[in-house]
């Protein structure tokens, strides 16, 4: 009894994780294999994967999902580490960083309204640009490609910025003070401490970041949603958005589920990749 | 190469002030230890000389130029900290480099300077390695290599051997005297350990609670201290200090009653040395009592006595032995008996 009781602990945290994540997840392996038609499944062979590799639309979302999350992930982790930069020797900034999390604390979907009234529907970053003579027509943001996607970064990067800064603040808090002082005397100056030592110290942190962010921006969806629903001619469509539209407009789930393990392939082995350089050459 | 001055320097911490009124002239040249147990203002001060905090009041001088204000980087000092602040990221060679790359030496001088710090600590052979594969002293070394290859103005150590075990600290000790003989370079060193001040300094400043107690060499400063608080400081054991009263020319207290100036009167604490007396015949003891504790060294025993409720240290002989709780009788030599103001803690000296 005394054995199984740390068992009995960890049990409720082990069955729901196992039931919310290992059994979708087999199931989608499982279901990726079969035809679907509602009840009845028939079975295919590995027929999905490769009308999925011969999928232009399939390739098209995927190269999508890198464009429009890999500009939105560099531009978030510059910005951050910009401002990270600025305000971490701030005395204040532990009153003020709550002004920072603001974004990240509102619901996603509405935010993604906010930015369809103001790029979309209301026309009030055209209006504001025309008010201040930089324009002089009305902006159509899905009449162009990279406008579209534009919309979509924007949205992403005002959203979780917040979240990269936060933890790049606490990682050069966090960094030993006196090789900071060692450099100041040693005759650098503070972008040339930042350049050369704190920034090289932060990258084991830098790569954790970049990871969380990117397994969420590569299932980015809620804004591709509202916002653009994949307009103009598909070149906003991520891949969750691909996953979404065959499952659940065409109903084909057999080929949903296909995808979704294709992506959740490539998102573990790049994080896979990541984590192995930063961490094997971060390592003093 | 430079002298500091330090005039009326004041540092305050909101109501909490860490250093009082300071007065301190450092000579070029000279290896200068601030000895005083934690938060005695020692590192502040030394920090305050390095740029890294800012006096509240007073100025510093550095070669005689008024260094208030002036950036870290612009004051031509170079530091080692207690935790060596070696660039993780980098390797040995390029942390030694980096002062150099920094201060724009140009690149066809900056490799036999490199090569030379690091040869003069003998790390030659480790300038491809990270810090993280050196061990603590080889560290210690690699810091300071990395302070000496620029040749700054002034040195600051701030406590570098207390992460090392005792052994190590002892030949670094050595290495370092060496080191600032050789290059000549004006050096403050903080420390809270009294053997590493006297070996090491031409000058010791003891601190406590922000304010100077004693300035003067090792010397001068383990043979006439100034007050209490320096007498207990310095010496492995320290002094023995004794409460008492001196009474028409006599110093009384439980198990001790011995000549005292004639000038004194009152409430007097006496100061002598563990090795300043010995085990007495019978009958010429200044000082009796029993037997606490027994303390072999090797080269000699110490012995603890209680006399009253006073612990009292004597160094004795190596081959001394007696049994606990027997009598002791000690005697203590006249000349080497120190008397202090029991109120203020401050030396009575004899006016003749």
């Amino acid at each position: 009894m005394r054995a199984l009781f740390p068992y009995l602990l960890v049990a409720p945290a082990v069955t729901y994780l196992l039931s919310i994540t290992l059994y979708p997840g087999i199931y989608a392996i499982y279901q990726s294999f079969f035809l679907v038609r509602f009840n009845e499944w028939i079975p295919v062979g590995t027929d999905n994967y490769v009308e999925l590799f011969a999928d232009t639309e399939f390739w098209g979302a995927l190269l999508n999902t890198l464009i429009i999350g890999g500009i939105a992930l560099a531009v978030e982790c510059l910005l951050a580490l910009v401002l990270a930069y600025f305000a971490y020797r701030d005395p204040f900034i532990r009153g003020w960083r709550i002004v920072f999390l603001m974004p990240m604390l509102f619901m996603p979907s509405a935010v993604a309204f906010l930015w369809k009234l103001a790029f979309n529907d209301g026309r009030v970053i055209s209006d504001l640009l025309m008010r201040l003579g930089l324009i002089s027509q009305n902006i159509d943001f899905l009449g162009s490609v990279p406008l579209a996607r534009l919309t979509l970064i924007v949205a992403d990067v005002w959203q979780w910025t917040p979240f990269l800064f936060i933890i790049f603040v606490a990682a050069l808090q966090g960094q030993d003070q006196e090789i900071e002082e060692a450099a100041r005397l040693d005759g650098a100056r503070w972008p040339q401490i930042f350049w050369n030592i704190s920034l090289p110290m932060m990258r084991p942190v830098i790569a954790v970041a970049v990871i969380l962010r990117g397994i969420d921006i590569t299932t980015m969806f809620t804004n591709v949603y509202i916002m653009t629903n994949g307009t103009p001619g598909g070149t906003t469509e991520t891949i969750s958005y691909f996953i979404y539209r065959q499952g659940f407009r065409t109903f084909n789930f057999g080929y949903a589920s296909a995808a979704a393990v294709i992506m959740l392939i490539i998102t573990v082995v790049s994080a896979q990749l990541i984590v192995k350089r930063a961490f094997r050459s971060g390592r003093a | 190469m430079a002298s500091i001055h330090l005039d009326n320097v004041v540092k305050r911490y909101g109501a909490f002030v860490g250093v009082k009124e300071m007065n301190l002239q450092i000579a070029d040249e000279e290896f200068l230890v601030l000895l005083g147990p934690s938060g005695c203002g020692k590192t502040t001060t030394m920090r305050m000389i390095a740029g890294l905090e800012e006096p509240s009041e007073g100025d510093i001088r550095i070669a005689s130029e008024v260094v208030n204000g002036l950036d870290a980087r612009d004051r031509d000092v170079a530091m080692v900290f207690q935790g060596y602040a070696l660039y993780p990221n980098m390797s040995i060679y390029e942390n030694i480099r980096f002062p150099l790359r920094m201060r724009g030496v140009p690149k066809n001088q900056q490799d036999a300077l490199i090569r030379r710090a690091a040869d003069m600590v003998e790390l030659g052979d480790f300038l491809d390695r990270k810090p993280a594969a050196l061990s603590g002293g080889q560290r210690q070394r690699a810091a300071l290599a990395r302070a000496v290859v620029r040749q700054p103005q002034v040195f600051l150590m701030d406590e570098p051997l207390s992460n090392l075990d005792a052994k190590l600290r002892a030949s670094m000790r050595v290495q370092i005297k060496h080191l600032q003989r050789k290059l000549r370079i004006t050096t403050v060193y903080v420390t809270h350990d009294q053997i590493e001040a006297m070996t090491l300094a031409d000058r010791i400043v003891v601190m406590s609670r922000g304010e100077i107690q004693q300035v003067g060499t090792p010397d001068e400063i383990y043979s006439d201290p100034a007050n209490t608080f320096v007498a207990g400081f310095i010496g492995s054991p320290p002094m023995n200090l004794i409460e008492g009263q001196v009474h028409s020319g006599r110093f009384i207290a439980p198990g001790i009653d011995i000549a005292a100036p004639g000038h004194m009167h009152g409430n007097v604490t006496l100061g002598f040395r563990p090795e300043d007396c010995g085990i007495a015949p019978d009958g010429q003891a200044g000082l009796t009592g029993t037997v606490y504790g027994i303390e072999p060294t090797g080269d000699s025993t110490f012995l603890t006595i209680l006399a009253g409720d006073k612990q009292v240290e004597v160094k004795a002989p190596r081959d001394f032995r007696a049994p606990l709780d027997s009598c002791a009788s000690i005697a203590l030599d006249p000349a080497r008996l120190y008397f202090f103001d029991s109120a203020t803690g401050q030396r009575m000296r004899s006016t003749q």
